[in-house]
């Protein structure tokens, strides 16, 4: 009786999956769509975040009983590392059964990637990466971007830091395009509005030991240390700096606008400031909508930073895959034209290159271990004050 | 340039220098013994610190948090276990190789340490980010112009010398430390003398591999962050050291993370070139000694035996 | 039957069966199926070689030789053709292909005169860069393959001088060290695209575009994926010649001395420094070639590419096929390749299995898997 069991039970689960396999194919084509993001390493948090955002959209498109087609999401690690990038893109684009790609937090990975997607025809959506050639340095059709560019970031951060009454920096950068997009835009927008630049330093993107560069800076006595960067080097600077008795304010970019960073510095994480273009999510149209919906599909997970972007982008395909069918070029045609669309984000519109306008640039700023809208903070009221002010 | 930085610049050397020594001291001390080389000796520093980090969060969770309780603990552990891996590593895996050829056991050592390697990054919890190490040292400093002295350096640097000190004695003063040499010299007449080879071949590697951990929990002091990937630059790098300073030559060892340490600061400090060039420079520089003193500065003193 | 024919049958036999395997194995996606396809030709290796069936086929195999290398060939070819339009499959399989040509490199240093590199992937990253450098150009890309093996060539010479001084643990320092230094250096050097990297541009052969697809009716196109697997199988063979060559003339001779007492080879006469910059030099210009045209395949290229365990892996090829055994490297390839790409489940923990296997491999079966022969003085000859 005991074998009997055993070897009915997978045959009974193997026909029930048969019929209702059939039954549903009946109904509904499976689509495949894609998403990469970086899910382990330094940056892992903001990845993880975006792939849940992402499944959200699929999950509620699924669960809508007007959707023509029932969709799977493939999901790939990017490590946050350009030649892993690179190898999973190709993976993805070859793979003819995948119609659209939500893809990118990592600038670095996305600009080596965006040539394949080309080379394959595959129609993608940037979700997170903010630099500003994924989109401009190309004619590819297929790239889109539903966030901003960093460009826009670094001349909010720049006004907002002159104005609170700092004179000097010093920049600290990773040499990957991102670091140096970061230092390149907030540099000339700096100068434009005063500010002076006693030196700046280019570092590998998994540097240890910043003694070196940090000895040298603060015999200069900067103002400011900006860090253009993402997370896991931030902390290990942070941190460093405060060995060696720096006093200087710690600026960071949105790379470092996660929750790890807090994780990562602890008590020295009060009072460094960070920028995000896009509305904080409660300010947003959809935001409610979107936070309620994340709550509800029980993930464990923070849907971090830019959570919500890579929610719409995956709607934007998915809508598109809705309405001119599971066809790449169709697909590319479609987000080619994309106008006034609403999303959780705002309406999205794509110029020429695929890209988004989002206006809006939010400072942000740590108080009591949380990152806390600058408006809203003590900092801004005067309660509490920066660092060298 | 002035004092101040200099001497900032001298004290951050000091402190790498520790760290790459106390590596450098278990590569030597194992070629001693046994004329292997264990690779994978910078990932098993990388897996004491974990292990002690992991005491510390359990220390944290059945509500001890003294700073110096845990301290110890972490200690404690750290060297405990890493010492008791030290041996198992020796009886199982360097042990039974020992009539192979070198490069076997030069290949199993860089499996092993690929293994140790991989397993902290697949199934320790959330392994494969960066974790933040508590500072368990008080952090009081003194400033002196441009030059800042804080207290946990200090006694980072202090502990490391003791540690190196205790080492030395131990090899130098110890009846376990003539059965140490005794086997280094001359495997053969030290069994005829009554010493238990393979006894003192697994005490030498637990020794070496819990001078490592204490060198990995300074590591997560001093960084205040570990990683899992953070024992393999380590351990090429003692590597390194140990065979410019010439392998089987504690001192030799010692000499080679100071050199090294120098080299790395000076490459970041006094070159025309930016500072990240710094380890390209310190490894061109060390090959090139090799090419010079292939067997070290300070060479074994044995002719080849055919 | 004569026992000619029966071996040239058990060959062809041999030749069709694998085909069919490689083309089921990379066809099927059901993790349970690939799992049970393992199995099965696990079984029946094992089964054949209990039964004594292995001996008597390596007997034929060693008997007809040229029939069993065009045989190999034609069966490599029918799994291409098999996948003409098949984007992903084709780049797997030139992957393994260039995998085979690189560490052949390796097998000449490691397997024929012992000597340790293991900075293999820094190697094959100088052919890498080499063509994305040379690239756009205009530079025949002919010619880019062969200067990016004569620019490994070259960078390995820095190292002759101490590997040439040094033996066994110093010498591993040395390429260890290399490895870190090279990858360290194109991290910090932005001329060569830093940590970013560097885009490389297709292969063209005589404005024969490598990348665009391959239109050969209204209805059948050839993935361009094909281009660079034809190209890649050309160079195992060029390859395979020429390690055959060198290991059955008077250099292996030689390279063989060197490798089992040096010290005895030189009180024979034998000039060690001469073969072992030879062995060391070949096998660079290898791993270059193969870098090469691997850059131009993948179309992108960034230094975490060459980091040392991708070094280890390479090492690992080796030393699982078995030191010095040219079908052991290009099986070992195949499946140190191959597999975490079928299997998911293990595509996570590659590193670790490779790491263990290699430790077993090493501790129960340091030959490896298909274990060099000895010399034999005549083919075939039962004895």
């Amino acid at each position: 009786m005991g074998i009997l069991r055993k070897t009915t039970a997978p045959l009974l689960t193997l026909a029930i999956t048969a019929a209702l396999g059939t039954g549903v194919a009946n109904a509904k084509d499976t689509v495949k769509v894609a998403f990469i993001g970086p899910l382990t390493g330094g940056v892992s948090a903001v990845g993880v975040g975006g792939r849940n955002s992402a499944e959200l959209a699929v999950q509620l498109r699924n669960a809508d009983p007007n959707a023509k087609y029932e969709y799977e999401l493939v999901t790939q690690d990017s490590e946050c590392k350009p030649n892993v990038g690179v190898q999973i893109a190709t993976k993805i684009a070859a793979d003819r059964s995948i119609i659209g790609l939500v893809g990118h937090y990592c600038s670095a990975v996305a600009m080596g990637a965006v040539d394949i997607y080309h080379r394959f025809n595959l129609p993608m959506s940037v979700w997170g990466a903010v630099l500003p050639e994924i989109t401009y340095a190309n004619d590819y059709k297929e790239i889109h971007r539903v966030n901003g560019t960093m460009i826009n970031q670094n001349e909010v951060a720049a006004k907002f830091m002159t104005d609170q009454g700092y004179k000097t920096w010093v920049i600290i950068h990773d040499t990957t395009d991102y670091g140096k997009g970061h230092n390149k835009y907030f540099s000339e927008y700096l100068t434009a509005n005063g500010g002076e630049i006693l030196a700046d330093f280019g570092v590998p993107a998994d540097q240890q030991d910043f003694t070196a560069e940090l000895t040298k800076a603060k015999q200069l006595n900067p103002d400011v240390i900006y860090f253009g960067g993402l997370t896991p080097l931030g902390v290990r600077i942070r941190a460093q700096m405060d060995k060696l008795g720096i006093e200087s304010q710690f600026q960071g970019v949105s790379g470092i606008k996660s929750d790890s960073f807090i994780d990562g510095t602890g008590e020295l994480a009060e009072g460094v400031v960070s920028f995000l273009e896009g509305a904080p999510l409660e300010k947003l149209p959809g935001g409610q909508y979107f936070s309620e919906k994340y709550k509800a599909a029980g993930f464990t997970e923070s849907e971090e930073a830019y959570g919500p972007f890579a929610f719409s982008a995956m709607n934007l395909i998915l809508d598109g895959i809705e309405e001119v069918g599971p066809n790449r070029k169709a697909l590319t045609e479609y987000l080619g034209n994309i106008q006034d669309h609403d999303s959780v984000v705002g309406k999205i519109s794509f110029d020429d290159h695929g890209q988004n306008t989002v206006a809006a640039i939010t400072p942000y700023v740590i108080q009591d271990g949380k990152w806390v809208v600058w408006e809203d903070s003590e900092y801004a009221d005067g309660t509490r004050k920066l660092s060298g002010l | 340039m002035d004092m101040g930085l200099l001497g900032q610049f001298i004290v951050n050397g000091m402190m790498l220098g520790m760290m790459y020594a106390l590596v450098a001291v278990g590569f030597t001390l194992f070629f001693g013994v046994l004329d292997v080389i264990k690779f994978s000796h910078g990932d098993v520093l990388m897996v004491g610190t974990f292990a002690g980090f992991s005491t510390y969060l359990g220390l944290g969770a059945i509500g001890i948090d003294n700073a110096f309780v845990q301290l110890i603990g972490v200690l404690v552990v750290a060297i405990g276990s890493m010492a008791i891996l030290g041996a198992i590593i020796a009886r199982y895996l360097v042990l039974p190789l020992k009539s192979a050829p070198p490069l076997n056991t030069l290949l199993v050592t860089l499996m092993l340490g690929t293994v140790l390697r991989e397993a902290i990054r697949l199934f320790y919890p959330d392994g494969s980010n960066p974790k933040r190490f508590p500072s368990l040292l008080p952090t009081d400093s003194w400033t002196i112009g441009s030059f800042n002295l804080r207290a946990d350096s200090v006694i980072l640097l202090v502990g490391g010398l003791l540690v190196i000190v205790g080492v030395h004695v131990l090899i130098n003063r110890t009846r376990l430390g003539m059965a140490i040499r005794a086997v280094a010299q001359d495997e053969e007449t030290a069994k005829c003398m009554g010493i238990n080879f393979k006894m003192i071949v697994l005490l030498t590697f637990g020794l070496g591999s819990a001078v490592a951990a204490f060198a990995g929990v300074m590591n997560g002091l001093y960084y205040n962050e570990i990683n899992f990937g953070m024992g393999l630059l380590l351990g090429v790098i003692g590597f390194s050291a140990a065979i410019i300073g010439g392998l089987g030559n504690i001192y030799g060892a010692i000499l080679g993370g100071f050199i090294f340490a120098a080299l790395q600061t000076l490459g970041a400090v006094a070159l025309p070139f930016a500072s990240a060039y710094k380890d390209v420079f310190a490894f061109a520089v060390v090959i090139a000694l090799i090419a010079w003193r292939p067997t070290g500065l300070i060479a074994e003193k044995t002719s080849e035996r055919v | 039957m004569t026992q000619s024919l029966k071996d040239k049958l058990i060959i062809l036999l041999l030749a069709a069966l694998g085909a069919a395997f490689l083309v089921t194995f990379i066809a099927i996606e059901e993790q349970a199926e690939i799992f049970a396809l393992l199995v099965f030709a696990g079984v029946l290796i094992i089964a054949s070689a209990k039964l004594g069936l292995t001996d008597k086929i390596s007997q034929s195999l060693s008997r007809n030789e040229r029939l069993l290398n065009l045989s190999v060939i034609a069966a490599m070819l029918v799994v291409i053709f098999w996948f003409h339009e098949d984007h992903f499959p084709l780049l797997m399989i030139a992957t393994v292909l260039l995998y085979v040509v690189a560490c052949c490199g390796l097998n000449m240093q490691f397997g024929y005169t012992g000597v340790v590199n293991f900075a293999g992937a820094a190697f094959f990253g100088v052919g890498c860069y080499t063509a994305a450098v040379l690239g756009g150009t205009g530079t025949p890309l002919l010619l880019v393959i062969a200067l990016g093996g004569v620019m490994a060539a070259i960078i390995g010479s820095i190292l002759i001088i101490p590997v040439l001084r040094t033996r066994g643990h110093y010498a591993a320092v040395v390429t260890i060290a290399f490895g870190l230094l090279f990858r360290t250096f194109l991290e910090v050097n932005d001329t060569l695209g830093g940590p970013q990297g560097l885009p490389v541009s297709g292969m063209n052969l005589f404005g024969w575009d490598f990348n665009s697809n391959i239109q050969i009716t209204e209805n059948i196109e050839f993935s361009f994926y094909m281009n660079y697997v034809i190209l890649a199988l050309i160079m195992v063979i060029l390859t395979f010649i020429l390690m055959r060559r060198i290991e059955r003339s008077w250099i292996g001779l030689n390279f063989d001395a060197v490798r089992l007492d040096e010290t005895a080879a030189a009180c024979y006469g034998i000039n060690i420094k001469r073969w072992k910059i030879l062995s060391f030099t070949l096998g660079n210009f290898l791993a270059g070639t193969a870098g090469a045209l691997f850059a131009m395949m993948l179309g992108f290229i960034a230094p975490s590419n060459f980091a040392f365990s991708d070094s280890l892996i390479l090492v690992s090829i080796v030393l699982l096929g078995g030191m010095g055994s040219i079908w052991g490297t290009i099986l070992a390839a195949g499946l140190v390749v191959l597999l975490p790409e079928k299997l998911q489940v293990i595509q996570e923990y590659r590193f670790l299995l490779y790491a263990v296997v290699m430790i077993l491999i090493l501790l129960f079966r340091p030959q490896g898997v298909l274990p060099r022969n000895l010399r034999s003085y005549i083919p075939g000859w039962r004895g």
